[in-house]
């Protein structure tokens, strides 16, 4: 079998379940906040800084490529937040409009970035649609710091990040810091699907960060459950796509790591005990 | 039993009070002055303001002009020791947790980070659930427990602070009437051991019945003091528009129908 010898399998497989573990596991705050459009916004509007990043940097460099994307997919959800709350703009409207703008702009960068000569460019149309074979050994280490950060400060502040989700009005009488654990979920939402844009690409990240959610919640009965069965679904699918897609050269990989997610999504709410069908029983 | 008003500092106070949420004064110039140990209600039509008041006081809403006062202070310094009871519809139900979880996020404020709560919290959250008669019901998830029952769980959360002042927002509606019964219960038990309460109420024909002081409400106050003696007819009228006739008094036939056209 080639695949426990190739390293460039391992390194793609390894990459793959650190994505697809914090994505899956923060889209479990997403979810529950109903911020999954949200997501959607952040990670087409991540396509300009994905090519900022680049042109900055000058050649294909990971980190500089994410925080590229953060900026813009952050700066994404702040116009959408200013359409809706200052201007008085219905919220999916705002969304609709920040998501067309961000991606609109991502295009037109990485069609002029591609007509310059010059080699490192090339590939660069990979964060479409996503490409499991770009990761590189090199990758691992941004991702697996990210993975711990995001993970572990879930973990730290597990409590107050789950009153302020279920119950907002309840922690700010309280005295808890509810402003800042929303600005808290909202970067680490961003982070979710920046991370993984490499992998799944910007047309379809979101729904990696939805649907292990989605999944999970049908099975959870405690928020850390939750988290953690989404997580390992998240990283259950992106291994599965990151190997079909490695195994048959040219097939983009977000489109199937999505597939995989949907069909478990799906899956789960015909037989998850907790909602949907069953639940109604 | 403690008089109402007797000799006790006012634990809820506003000066003056106007909030406004961009479309006209949702409360205007409200001076009001609960008594500490009373079991009192805000009591007023739909879209009186009610609500508003509670959020005023617990310095959720920031008032356009006047001021609130919480145990005889600023609410941003005082409002973590009252016991909050926030309306039953302004949470997602269909959240992963069960009733002693949702119980103990009322200790999770003396945790802090990294600290997991423990045995001595998860006790201390059944015992309020057992308080409110929910025991049994522990480890059910909070989205398969019926509208009173999910009443009955917020209330327990702010049992398990032990505060000296309640302060519940419409904690009957849409609550069964052995829910009823139990949430009235806690709240008088709570009360007589010294504690203060002031809930939103929005049945007229239960007040006289629950609760011994009143504010009547309708964006301004328009009354306030104990029940037996504010609960007027004239008061009543001016605060509902005219169409409430003596409307709390249980022993009238019909005249739950008269409160309900006039909310």
């Amino acid at each position: 079998m080639p695949l426990e010898l190739d390293p460039t399998v391992v390194t793609v497989a390894a990459g793959a379940v650190l994505l697809g573990l914090t994505s899956g596991a923060l889209g479990t705050f997403a979810v529950l906040r109903r911020q999954s459009l949200l997501g959607d916004v952040m990670s087409h509007a991540a396509l300009p800084g994905v090519v900022g990043g680049y042109l900055v940097a000058g050649t294909r460099t990971l980190p500089a490529m994410l925080a590229g994307a953060l900026v813009t997919g952050l700066a994404a959800a702040a116009l959408a937040w200013t359409l809706h709350r200052r201007l008085r703009v219905k919220s999916e409207a705002a969304l609709g409009a920040a998501l067309g703008l961000g991606f609109a702009l991502g295009v037109v960068l990485l069609s002029y970035v591609q007509r310059q000569p010059g080699a490192g460019s090339a590939g660069l149309e990979t964060f479409l649609f996503g490409q499991a074979a770009a990761t590189l050994r090199s990758d691992l280490v941004v991702l697996m710091v990210v993975a711990a950060l995001c993970l572990g400060a879930v973990t730290i502040f597990f409590g107050e990040l789950e009153l302020a989700t279920f119950d907002p009005t309840y922690a700010r009488a309280r005295g808890h810091s509810v402003e800042l654990y929303d600005a808290a979920l909202t970067g680490l939402l961003a982070v979710a699907v920046v991370i993984g844009l490499q992998l799944v690409g910007v047309v379809l990240m979101s729904a990696l960060v939805v649907a292990p959610a989605v999944a999970a919640r049908q099975f959870a009965r405690s928020l850390r459950g939750m988290f953690w069965l989404a997580g390992g679904t998240g990283a259950a699918c992106a291994l599965t796509g990151a190997l079909v897609s490695a195994a048959s050269p040219g097939l983009a990989t977000g489109p199937v790591v999505v597939l995989v997610a949907s069909v478990v999504a799906g899956l789960a709410l015909l037989v998850g005990p907790e909602r949907g069908r069953s639940a109604e029983a | 039993m403690v008089t109402p008003g007797a000799d006790l500092a006012p634990l809820v106070a506003t000066d003056r009070l106007t909030v406004d949420y961009g479309e006209g004064p949702a409360l205007r110039d409200v001076t009001l002055t609960v008594p500490g140990g009373v079991m009192g209600a805000v009591v007023g039509p739909n879209g009186a303001g009610k609500s508003t008041l509670l959020k005023s006081v617990l310095g959720l809403l920031t008032p356009r002009s006047g001021r609130a006062l919480l145990l005889g202070d600023s609410p941003h310094r005082t409002r973590h020791r009252v016991g909050y009871v926030p309306q039953r519809s302004s949470v997602d139900w269909d959240f992963p947790a069960d009733a002693q979880t949702v119980v103990t996020m009322g200790l999770y404020r003396g945790l802090g980070p990294f600290r997991r709560p423990g045995r001595r919290e998860r006790e201390r959250a059944m015992q309020a659930l057992e308080t409110v008669g929910m025991g049994h019901l522990a480890k059910r998830q909070i989205g398969r427990l019926s509208g009173g029952q999910q009443q009955r769980v917020f209330l327990a959360r702010a049992l398990v602070q032990d505060p000296e002042l309640y302060l519940l927002d419409e904690p009957l509606a849409g609550v069964d009437a052995a829910s009823e019964a139990a949430i009235i219960a806690v709240l008088r038990s709570e009360r007589e051991r010294g504690k203060t309460v002031l809930a939103v109420h929005h049945d007229l024909v239960s007040l006289g019945d629950y609760f011994d002081w009143v504010a009547l409400v309708n964006v301004t106050l328009r009354a306030q003091g104990p029940t037996a003696t504010t609960l007027s007819e004239e008061a009543l009228a001016d605060t509902y528009g005219g169409r409430v006739v003596l409307a709390a008094r249980p022993d009238r036939p019909g005249v739950r129908e008269e409160a309900a056209v006039a909310t």
